[in-house]
Formats: C-alpha cells, sequence, structure tokens
C-alpha cells in the first residue's frame, strides 16, 4: 500500500503528465528532471551501451510527450508507465539487432562509470541505492531472483523465461511474483 | 491477499502479458479494487527496484535532442528552450566531460542550391588539414545549429577513425577543429597535446589564408591531461569563406596577457593549409 509521501508525489507526477498531454513544456521539463536519470539508469542496464541508451531514452521521451493525453491513472502509476515505454523501446531495439543480454549481470565498466555520473553527493546516494539492491538481491531465492531479472531485464516473454530455466510455465509466474514483492520487502526493511 | 491476484499483478507490472490479457486486466482496474491494491504493490517493487539500480546520467545533449523533435512534432506552439536557464557555457563544459555518443548525423549532401555546412580542420604537429562537411538540411534556429555542432563534434571524439581528414601518426599532438561558420562556434579536440611547458598558455587561432588575417579563438584550458574536447567561440567579424578558413594552436607568453597576433611557437596544426 502507497503511504502518503508517495502517494502524493504519484498524484503530482499524474497531474505533470495531465499537463503534458495539454502541450504544457514546464510539465515536460520537470518530467524529464525527475524521470532522465532513472530511466536512463535502467535503459543502461538492458542495452548495456551509453550511445544507444542516449538515443533510446530520446525516443522513449518524445513517446512520453506524444502519448501523456492518453495516460490513465486507474491503469498505472506514472513513472511505471513511463518505465513501460523505455522498456518497450530497448527491447524493441535490441530484438531488431538480434541481440539479447544473457546474463542479468551488469558490466563492470558501467558500474564504474556509474561512481563518475553527476556530482559527488547523487554518485554517493546512487552507490548506496547500488549496494542497498545487492544486499536485496542477496535476499532473494536464486531462481526468483534469476526469473525476475530475466522478465525485468532481458525483454524475454514468460515462455522464454521457462524455456531457458527449464521450467513449467506456472513456476516461472510464481518465481517472478515472489521475487518481485519479495525483493521490495527486503529493500523496505533495509531501508528501515 | 490472493496470490493469483499478486502473480497477474505482478505480470501486468512487467509487461509480460499478451495484448489481450492486458486489455482486461485494464478493464478489470476501473472496479477491482484487490487488483488495483496488487498491481500498486507490484508497481511500488518495480519502482524500487529500477531506483535502486546503479545510476547513470544522460548527457545534457539529450534534453536538447528531445527538444528538438518535440518542437518539429508541435511547431505551432511557442518555442521555449528546455534549459534555457543553463548557460551555453555549462552545457558544452558538460559535453566535454561527457563520454555518451550522440546521433550520428548524415553528411551526404542533398539535392538543392544551397547546402548548410560545417567545416572541419584536422590539425596534427606538421599540418592543418581542411575538410568541408555538409548537412542535411539547414537548422532552423540558434540552438538546432547548436546542438548539431556539439553532435558532430562527440561524434568524431567517440570515433576519431571515421574523421573525414588524415591526421599524421607522429609523435606530437593530433586533434580537429569543427567550426560552425553561421554561429562562429566551434570545438576543439586534443589528444596527446603535451603540456604547456612553464608560463606558456595555449592559444587557439582562426586564420583567414587569403588575407592572413587572424584572430583569437581562446584558450586551452590548462589541465593534467593531454586530451580533450572544447567548446569556443570567436568574435564576429569579417565573414571568412569556408575554403579559406584554417585554425592552428600556438604556445603563447602567459605574462603577456592575449597576445593580438600570434607569436609563439605552432604546436599544433600549421598556419598554411
Amino acid at each position: 500500500m502507497a503511504n502518503a509521501p508517495e502517494s502524493n508525489k504519484v498524484n503530482e507526477e499524474a497531474d505533470l503528465l495531465a499537463r503534458v498531454g495539454a502541450g504544457d513544456r514546464d510539465a515536460f521539463r520537470e518530467i524529464y528532471t525527475r524521470y532522465s536519470s532513472p530511466l536512463f539508469s535502467l535503459g543502461i542496464r538492458l542495452v548495456g551501451n551509453f550511445g544507444e541508451c542516449e538515443e533510446l531514452l530520446q525516443d522513449t521521451f518524445v513517446k512520453i510527450w506524444r502519448n501523456a493525453a492518453s495516460f490513465d491513472s486507474r491503469k498505472s502509476r506514472p513513472f511505471t508507465w513511463a518505465v513501460t515505454i523505455l522498456r518497450r523501446t530497448c527491447i524493441d531495439h535490441l530484438r531488431k539487432r538480434r541481440i539479447r543480454p544473457i546474463s542479468a549481470a551488469l558490466p563492470e565498466d558501467l558500474l564504474a562509470e556509474s561512481s563518475v555520473a553527476g556530482n559527488g553527493r547523487r554518485a554517493a546516494e546512487a552507490h548506496e541505492d547500488s549496494e542497498r539492491l545487492k544486499g536485496a538481491l542477496a535476499g532473494v531465492a536464486p531462481n526468483q531472483r534469476e526469473a525476475l531479472e530475466l522478465a525485468l531485464f532481458s525483454g524475454m516473454t514468460q515462455s522464454e523465461i521457462a524455456q531457458r530455466l527449464e521450467q513449467p510455465v506456472g513456476t516461472i509466474k510464481s518465481w517472478i511474483r515472489r521475487g518481485l514483492l519479495g525483493l521490495r520487502s527486503t529493500l523496505n526493511e533495509t531501508a528501515s | 491477499m490472493n496470490s493469483q491476484i499478486e502473480e497477474l499483478a505482478c505480470l501486468y507490472v512487467l509487461d509480460q502479458l499478451g495484448e489481450a490479457e492486458r486489455a482486461s486486466v485494464e478493464v478489470r482496474l476501473t472496479h477491482d479494487a484487490e487488483l488495483a491494491t496488487a498491481v500498486r504493490a507490484a508497481e511500488s517493487a518495480l519502482e524500487d527496484q529500477v531506483l535502486a539500480l546503479p545510476r547513470h546520467e544522460p548527457s545534457p545533449v539529450v534534453s536538447m535532442r528531445i527538444e528538438a523533435e518535440i518542437e518539429k512534432l508541435s511547431p505551432s506552439e511557442t518555442r521555449a528552450s528546455l534549459f534555457s536557464t543553463i548557460a551555453r557555457w555549462g552545457i558544452a563544459a558538460a559535453i566535454a566531460a561527457s563520454v555518451g555518443t550522440l546521433a550520428y548525423l548524415n553528411l551526404n549532401p542533398s539535392k538543392g542550391s544551397y547546402q548548410p555546412h560545417m567545416v572541419l580542420v584536422g590539425l596534427d604537429s606538421a599540418n592543418s588539414t581542411l575538410a568541408d562537411l555538409p548537412m542535411v538540411q539547414e537548422p532552423k534556429d540558434a540552438d538546432a545549429s547548436f546542438i548539431q555542432l556539439a553532435s558532430l563534434a562527440q561524434h568524431y571524439w567517440k570515433k576519431p577513425e571515421e574523421l573525414p581528414v588524415k591526421l599524421a601518426p607522429s609523435g606530437g599532438g593530433s586533434g580537429y577543429a569543427l567550426f560552425d561558420e553561421a554561429s562562429n562556434q566551434g570545438y576543439i579536440a586534443i589528444r596527446r597535446l603535451p603540456a604547456p611547458e612553464d608560463g606558456q598558455r595555449y592559444h587557439l587561432w582562426l586564420l583567414d589564408t587569403a588575407t592572413g588575417n587572424v584572430r583569437e579563438a581562446g584558450i586551452l584550458p590548462a589541465a593534467d591531461s593531454s586530451r580533450g574536447l572544447y567548446f569556443f567561440s570567436v568574435e564576429p567579424g569579417v565573414p571568412i569563406r569556408s575554403d579559406r578558413l584554417n585554425f592552428f594552436v600556438t604556445a603563447e607568453d602567459g605574462s603577456q596577457g592575449v597576445p593580438a597576433q600570434p607569436r609563439g611557437k605552432v604546436v599544433l596544426g600549421d598556419r598554411r593549409i
């Protein structure tokens, strides 16, 4: 369940998207300011290349601009909606290139570059988040973690993941659920 | 909570459902409170995971390219710079520090009487080599022109093997100056340039090879690193025909202020072309 500050943030961003849908550039700038870094970070995780990722981020924000008017807060939260647009853009790109990450592991050079991105405080926060994620991932069962990472970062369908992990689709669905919700619990525990 | 509902919510949020199933969930979300709650929980989990990823920042040019793109989509809207509050120098400095690859600009000439272009001068320890870079279309305004210039500069910075000029593989420094004569702005890239001697500074000069007139285009930042990509601008003056442009770098005595004419040793490029 969303807490009050989280809920306020969601409502605020939904309002911003409504304004973007009406052609408000200031609202679009605000959305860019809030979302560009996390979306870019996710894009890097998906495609593993800074240059390509910048182009895909550009495509994503142009889609956000074009489709903001159709955003429906009953169907998703604003940030999740933006994440879906980015993931689809990146996955389409990878499919066209016929390249798909085999491993969900993050290349070391990207981890290294993250330490120089942005200012010192932000880099420190990012490092802290990264460490928190690593810690949380360690608390999730390996099979659930792998299923979740493949679902989130590889662009594979449930059937493809099932084939890859040699498990029935039903098991994969269950692992994804436990991985995602279990990860949230662990992240919340480490944050509190 | 019902685990099947949770499962459906997770697959929906992770975009793992087919179109029909996704549409069905979206209809249910308008009246099924339990499913809506499960979706919100899955969204929170997904967002936590995304926000906990190692953080990376896109280069500032991305936002400018987005603005240029949405400008094309809505030509009737009043143009407002996306980051107009950021000084252009600030943007340029950030670009210089960025390692991101920018969009490749198609350099094939287009048909028509007027061909917008930029000038690139390859610089090595012995020569300057001029190349004219035709652009596909004329930038519609100063921002678009700047984006094009910055994109091209970074493209060659990332892929020097694609430079349209050959640089001598000597032991000295090398680089290139990319210049937009319409805006009097440019970028200079240097590699393996030895640090200036004590008391000296490296000055960049713009030369009209037909008249011999020279204009100072800036002082290269003294840095420990012998490489970098730097933005520069030249005070507007008598226009120089693009086929007569040249750039070179000299080492000047830093105690004498900014010299009106180059007096020091040429360290990059050549005063002739």
